[in-house]
């Protein structure tokens, strides 16, 4: 079915992109960028959004928009100033906007008297009162405004068109109304801006003619003798006869309506209306190019005339003369036939070429799952080429050998295909910050760096609740007051920096700001009076920093209603680490925070290596792996703890026996067995010690929680070229673990 | 007959293509002025739909570019508004625009104003 339901979802994707982009305008302008340029961009996008939800008759939308794009018609030329108070406004209007777009999607309705109050506003600086002074009178005033001015009148043929207001000068003004029947006697003379601006006089004939019985007859009066004739002069103009039953003044004014103030008209209603008409009808329109005997002409029949042009005047026609029918341009049916003749000539099907195209993401991720399946078979197909088969069957090998290549194209291909830039969350950030320095009275700014980053779009859905959280911290308990920072000998306003940059097969976006960094004194006191850590227990700056992720934590003394719930940062990393990625915090006093997400570029394939623990294949994502060791060559020790620990390069590095950790027995001699270097969050290692390094691949990760359940220290799971199951090792998880261990 | 429309918004767009090839029309499409001026330096039209407001050229510059040309004088063009102020839709007029459509069209007065305007 349903066309209307598909450009219904074309709308509503136009709109988010719409409503994204007067986010974007509003936060230059903001920023002090008032050119024309922003102001019509955002003119733009409500105007577009009016215009898409009027088709739809989404009508309190339509409403808003309406009034809203007014304001701002008045704003881009100048007759409303774009003061502070006016973008507030804007800001707030493109949140209800949001909220009617919203509203229509869902089938919601907000009910009439919703934005009643903006719209009130919007009408008294149109009307040029000044903000806020507008009063209480939220009601429906605007409403009635709106009908009578976006009533479309002008295409609507019905009879009831006929009462819609003509402009003052209109020249059908004085016409009557009613709908008079009968004998209509029309002059009709055209300007050349009729002709200028392609308007045609047979077309316009042609559609009196529907009305009723036609007679047309050409003046030719005014034409001069050859010598003094105008190739672009207008020496033409008509007087008709209409003979209609159901014909009205204003039904006729209509079909003029294209042409009106482009031509000199009147209407005349026939006394005696039902006297047939003294001249001889003529109901073919072709009749117009066949003249009348010009018995009051200079002399010269219009045949004569047209005969003499031909042999006298080659090169250019009688330009506009309006009896030709735009016989000036290259004559339009030869053109026609033209273009006819190159359609047939094979260019038919010469379109605009199509820039993009929008494809359902559904369809986008069976392609990405069975390109991971492919993955898969291609990798079990290497698997299974042993020596004997690779020295008899080369040419096999080779197959295989460019498989893999095409497979790996493949695979960034279709990734390429889902990546998005950052940019549409960063967006929507600067609104954030904005309503949270007004409601904390602090004058923040936010940079943003690397908008054009892209990123797996699954990836980028997640992304936005963990940033607002992120920088919902950094404007609440980062940043200090202007008072604060004045005395600190700091700029009044503080920033943030939210950049986003490519670092190997990872993304890293970074919350940076300049405020007072952690305060780890009162951390470490929080987390020791709810025992998160025990009362003597010593923690490294780092490790305090890192307490503000552990559910439940929260150092805000009164609870906020922008963060401090103490729900924030632990949302963040359980949010963070959901999609493969992880989050660190480095805080310095007194100069501010920075906390960066690490994110892989694509949540589908990971590169890892492959390891054995007794009996069982498990995979290291190789992004976190620094280095392999074997055993036999490591240098272990013991903490003073008891911990047992791995000496590399001077510095102890906790050590994780992966037997161990999962029970799992039949382990090889210690001596045999290797350690696997990890790099996890903040730039802390852990040893993973197991019991043989199989080698490098990629896997598609198969969630576990989905099909199973969340275990600790495992990421996910996946399946091996062979057909077996492997895990995959959460060295984050494990790490984190161990922090607890000791904690508790 | 071929339709060269001219529109920033996708959704307009996609409802001018449906209605006017559901009526036998071949229709281009042109994302703003610019564009479409370069349609027409290449393309054989028979009517122009055009949008007022839209980023690189709006309608009213694309129609006078468009007449300057002198290439298509007698092409006839329709400008798409919602505009129901009079002053839109007269410099569109003024910049040589045949007519007018007022949004939101139903498919069968889209095909009746075209047809009041083409041979």
């Amino acid at each position: 079915m349903s066309d209307l339901d598909d450009f219904k979802a074309t709308f509503f994707d136009e709109c988010s992109e719409l409503l994204g982009e007067l986010e974007e305008q509003f936060a230059a302008i903001e920023a002090g960028d008032r050119t024309a340029n922003r102001l019509n961009a955002v003119f733009r996008a409500v105007h577009s959004i009016k215009g898409g939800g009027g088709a739809f008759g989404f009508v309190e939308m339509v409403a808003f928009a309406h009034a809203y794009e007014t304001l701002l018609d008045h704003v881009r030329d100048g007759r409303i100033e774009l003061s502070d108070p006016v973008t507030v406004l804007c800001i707030r209007a493109n949140d209800l906007l949001a909220d009617f777009v919203k509203a229509a999607r869902t089938g919601a309705s907000l009910g009439p008297g919703y934005g009643a109050d903006e719209r009130a506003q919007f009408d008294a600086l149109t009307r040029g009162e000044p903000i806020g002074s507008h009063g209480g009178d939220a009601g429906g005033a605007p409403m009635d405004e709106f009908d009578i001015d976006f009533v479309p009148v002008m295409v609507d043929l019905a009879p009831s068109a006929a009462a819609a207001p003509a402009p003052a000068e209109d020249s059908f003004a004085n016409l009557p109304l009613t709908a008079e029947r009968g004998h209509w006697e029309i002059h009709f003379a055209p300007h050349s801006e009729l002709y200028s601006r392609a308007n045609d006089p047979l077309l316009l004939f042609r559609e009196l003619g529907n009305l009723g019985e036609l007679t047309v007859t050409a003046k030719l009066g005014e034409i001069p003798p050859l010598a003094d004739f105008e190739p672009y002069g207008i020496y033409c103009s008509w007087e008709l006869t209409l003979v209609s039953p159901t014909a009205t003044a204003a039904s006729i004014a209509e079909v003029f309506e294209f042409v009106e103030g482009n031509c000199d008209l009147s209407i005349a209603l026939l006394a005696g209306a039902n006297n047939p008409p003294a001249e001889p009808t003529l109901d073919e329109l072709a009749a117009l190019v066949m003249p009348p005997v010009a018995d009051d002409g200079p002399g010269l029949s219009f045949a004569d005339l047209a005969e003499t042009l031909k042999t006298e005047a080659p090169v250019r026609a009688p330009a506009a003369a309006p009896i030709l029918l735009r016989p000036a341009e290259p004559a339009p049916m030869s053109a026609a036939e033209e273009s006819d003749a190159d359609r047939r000539g094979g260019e038919a099907d010469r379109r605009t070429a199509v820039q993009s195209i929008r494809v359902d993401l559904d369809k986008v991720d069976r392609v990405v799952n069975m390109v991971g399946e492919l993955v898969i078979t291609q990798s079990m197909l290497t698997q299974q080429m042993d020596d004997t088969l690779r020295a008899r069957y080369q040419e096999l090998v080779r197959g295989l050998e460019v498989l893999a290549q095409t497979t790996r194209g493949l695979q960034d291909a279709v990734m390429a295909i889902r990546a998005q830039p950052v940019k549409s969350v960063f967006s929507r950030m600067p609104r954030l910050v904005r309503d949270l320095a007004q409601k904390t009275g602090k004058k923040i700014k936010l940079e943003t760096i690397g908008e054009a980053t892209e990123i797996d779009k699954t990836v980028i859905e997640q992304l936005s609740d963990p940033l607002t959280h992120m920088i919902r911290n950094s404007c609440d308990h980062g940043i200090e007051t202007p008072e604060a920072r004045r005395a600190l000998g700091k700029p009044e306003i503080g920033t943030i920096r939210l950049s986003a940059e490519q670092a190997g097969g990872n993304i890293l976006i970074a919350v940076e700001d300049d405020g007072g960094g952690i305060n780890r004194d009162r951390v470490l006191q929080v987390a020791r009076d709810r025992l998160v850590i025990g009362p003597d227990q010593q923690l490294t700056e780092e490790q305090i920093d890192n307490l503000i992720f552990a559910p439940g934590f929260s150092t805000a003394t009164e609870v906020s209603d922008i963060s401090g719930r103490g729900v924030g940062m632990d949302v963040v990393l359980s949010n963070i680490k959901k999609i493969g990625g992880s989050v660190h915090v480095r805080s310095r006093t007194g100069q501010g925070t920075r906390m960066t997400l690490r994110l892989p570029l694509t949540l589908a394939v990971l590169d890892v290596m492959l390891v054995r623990v007794g009996p069982s294949p498990y995979v290291v994502p190789l992004s976190s792996i620094v280095e392999t060791i074997q055993c036999s060559r490591a240098d272990f020790g013991r903490a003073p703890s008891g911990a047992k620990v791995l000496r590399v390069r001077g510095e102890y590095v906790q050590v994780v026996d992966l037997a161990e950790r999962f029970e799992l027995t039949g382990g090889a001699e210690l001596a045999n067995r290797f350690v696997v270097l990890c790099e996890a969050e903040g730039g802390t290692k852990v040893a993973l010690v197991v019991d043989d390094i199989i080698g490098q691949q990629q896997v598609v990760i198969k969630s576990l929680e989905e099909n199973f359940e969340s275990i600790d220290g495992i990421a996910g799971g996946t399946i091996l070229g062979d057909g077996n199951v492997a895990l995959i090792v959460d060295v984050q998880g494990l790490k984190a673990q161990k922090l607890h261990k000791n904690a508790a | 007959m071929r339709v060269l429309t001219v529109d920033d918004s996708r959704t307009i767009l996609a409802m001018l293509h449906h209605t006017l090839s559901n009526a036998g029309f071949e229709v281009l499409q042109a994302e703003d002025g610019q564009k479409g001026l370069d349609v027409l330096a290449t393309e054989a039209v028979d009517v122009v739909i055009t949008d007022i407001n839209m980023p690189v050229m709006d309608g009213i510059e694309f129609i006078k570019n468009v007449r300057a040309s002198g290439q298509h004088n007698s092409l006839p063009i329709l400008i798409l508004t919602t505009e129901t102020s009079q002053d839109k839709r007269d410099q569109g007029r003024a910049a040589g625009g045949t007519g007018w459509i007022v949004k939101p069209f139903d498919p069968e007065k889209l095909i009746s104003v075209i047809n009041r305007v083409v041979h």
